[in-house]
């Protein structure tokens, strides 16, 4: 995957770094170089100690469902997606109970608030963009 | 205590509702229509309106409406962040410090929307908050983040599905007795809501809240002005608005995730009227979703998850006897939704008596705002002077 595959747009936030990471196939996730904290979203400034020094770290995208729904109804713009899709949170231990999202692939047996799932990159078409976005699999196994 | 009652209040109301396209006239000529109709409620002339407030991104900037009212001059002009109905309250407060700091004299509380212009309501509140994380998940339309907010309410936190069953069936049975409802004669049919498509789980079609063209506007005064005019005045006795530390546009990383977000809104609003929920004669509770109906109630007090489902029950829901009659006039499900603000002109209606589904004796009425958004606002309105 190359980041040609990926529409990555201009973002006004501190998230810059993850949109890069993540079209070059990585999951980045920003901490306090002051206190320790994960923070996502991204920050420029840690409201908690006052650092300006966020540290950007390659993450391994594992994590445990936060909550999900299952899409139905075909919103504009939802079109190459394809209903039913499922969208998930998903809970990083790692990074502080951070979370990130994305969508489910593959069977859906097992999904439930604290299943274990794990995901790759990829792109979600929306409007016509390719998103780069995260792409979540079931684990088999429960938290 | 920056308590508003006894100096701001509500002198008129107007509100015109229309069915998705058919507005007789472009959006601004709509939202004419219905300031005029609040002036005329209380016997006030239009030009002498001073302020405009409005909320959700209205598009309507209140200096284009100077020559149509006849505007002698503009002294307060502003608008609620955010694009969601959350802002609603936040608009009364907006205007009740304008005039008590006496920067203005008479100003209308207003939302409008004909979709022709600023397209289908969803669409235009997504569109605020959209961004490339959402979008990567197929997170394109408010329902689904409020369905994310409630699966996680009823699977982690326990809450039974059946309580959003009782909150729709009660806003249901007042629009099926509310003359000027989109379902007025229509009692919701229970096999046909449990049935229904689903639009993202756990919402079916009827969790969901309507799309309606129109526009609403309500007139605020000093409390002194409003009881030379016509109506009863309805005074604004407290407004809270904002977001507690954990909540916002986070990415649905928000601390006590599955609430509708008034933890400290309630919290500043309860603290600065000195009322409790025991105080609270009937409420006018924005449901956008079903399930952030439920969450609202659940963050102002009414209940807590663990006995949700003894208070959310269909007879302590509704007019004249229930415990806490909520959305008296149909609410967003069923009167019709033009950003929630028919709500409001109802809160005012249900305390001077006029409701379609009058709460006897009714002193207080909480207007709770778009649950679930980023900010969010509260505010208590009573036809009394409460000390």
């Amino acid at each position: 995957m190359s980041e040609a595959d990926f529409t990555v747009r201009p973002t006004t936030g501190a998230d810059g770094p993850y949109w890069r990471a993540l079209a070059e196939g990585r999951v980045e996730l920003p901490r306090c170089a002051g206190c320790g904290r994960w923070h996502w979203p991204a920050v420029f400034r840690c409201g908690e100690c006052g650092s300006w020094d966020q540290q950007w770290h390659a993450i391994e995208a594992r994590g445990t469902v936060f909550s999900w729904t299952r899409t139905w109804h075909a919103f504009d713009g939802s079109e190459k997606i394809g209903v039913p899709f499922i969208s998930l949170i998903v809970e990083l231990p790692q990074c502080g109970g951070r979370r990130l999202l994305g969508l489910l692939e593959g069977d859906a047996d097992g999904l439930r608030i604290g299943a274990k799932v794990h995901a790759r990159v990829a792109a979600t078409e929306i409007w016509g963009e390719r998103i780069p976005a995260l792409s979540w699999t079931l684990s088999g196994e429960t938290a | 205590m920056t308590r508003f009652n006894a100096r701001v209040a509500v002198a008129g109301v107007g509100l015109r509702q229309y069915k998705r396209a058919q507005a007789p006239l472009p959006e601004r000529g709509v939202l004419v229509r219905a300031i005029v109709d609040a002036c005329e409620d209380a016997g006030f002339d239009p030009a002498d309106v001073d302020g405009f407030v409005a909320y959700g991104d209205d598009k309507n900037e209140p200096v284009r409406l100077m020559s149509d009212l006849g505007t002698k001059e503009l002294c307060w002009s502003s608008q609620v962040w955010g694009g969601g109905g959350g802002g609603i309250a936040a608009a009364f407060g907006n205007a009740a410090a304008a005039i008590a700091s006496g920067q203005a004299n008479a100003v209308i509380v207003f939302r409008t929307l004909v979709q022709n212009v600023s397209g289908r309501l969803s669409g235009a509140v997504m569109a605020h908050h959209l961004n490339d994380h959402l979008l990567g998940a197929g997170l394109i339309s408010p329902a689904q983040p409020c369905a994310l907010r409630a699966q996680r309410m009823f699977e982690h936190h326990k809450v039974p599905l059946s309580v959003t069953e009782e909150l729709v069936r009660a806003s249901y049975y007042h629009g099926a007795r509310n003359p000027h409802a989109v379902s007025y004669g229509k009692e919701l049919d229970l096999d046909a809501y449990r049935t229904a498509r689903w639009i993202a789980e756990p919402f079916r079609l009827f969790d969901c809240s309507r799309e309606n063209d129109g526009a609403g506007a309500l007139l605020l005064v000093s409390a002194e002005r409003a009881r030379d005019l016509k109506k009863k005045p309805v005074h604004l006795v407290g407004v809270a608005q904002g977001a507690g530390k954990g909540w916002g546009d986070l990415l649905e990383n928000d601390d006590d995730y599955a609430s509708a977000g008034f933890a400290s809104v309630a919290r500043r609003l309860w603290a600065q009227t000195g009322l409790t929920p025991a105080d609270i004669d009937c409420a006018q509770l924005y449901e956008n979703f079903s399930a952030q109906g439920i969450a609202s109630l659940i963050d102002h007090g009414f209940c807590t998850y663990e006995n949700v489902a003894e208070f959310v029950r269909f007879e302590n829901l509704i007019a004249p006897n229930g415990k806490l009659p909520i959305n008296t006039a149909g609410g967003n499900f069923a009167e019709g939704f033009i950003h929630g603000i028919g709500m409001a002109v109802e809160a005012v209606r249900q305390l001077r008596g006029e409701s379609a589904n009058p709460v006897p004796g009714a002193r207080t009425c909480l207007l709770a705002g778009g649950p679930g958004a980023p900010t969010v606002s509260s505010a208590i309105f009573s036809n009394d002077i409460i000390v």
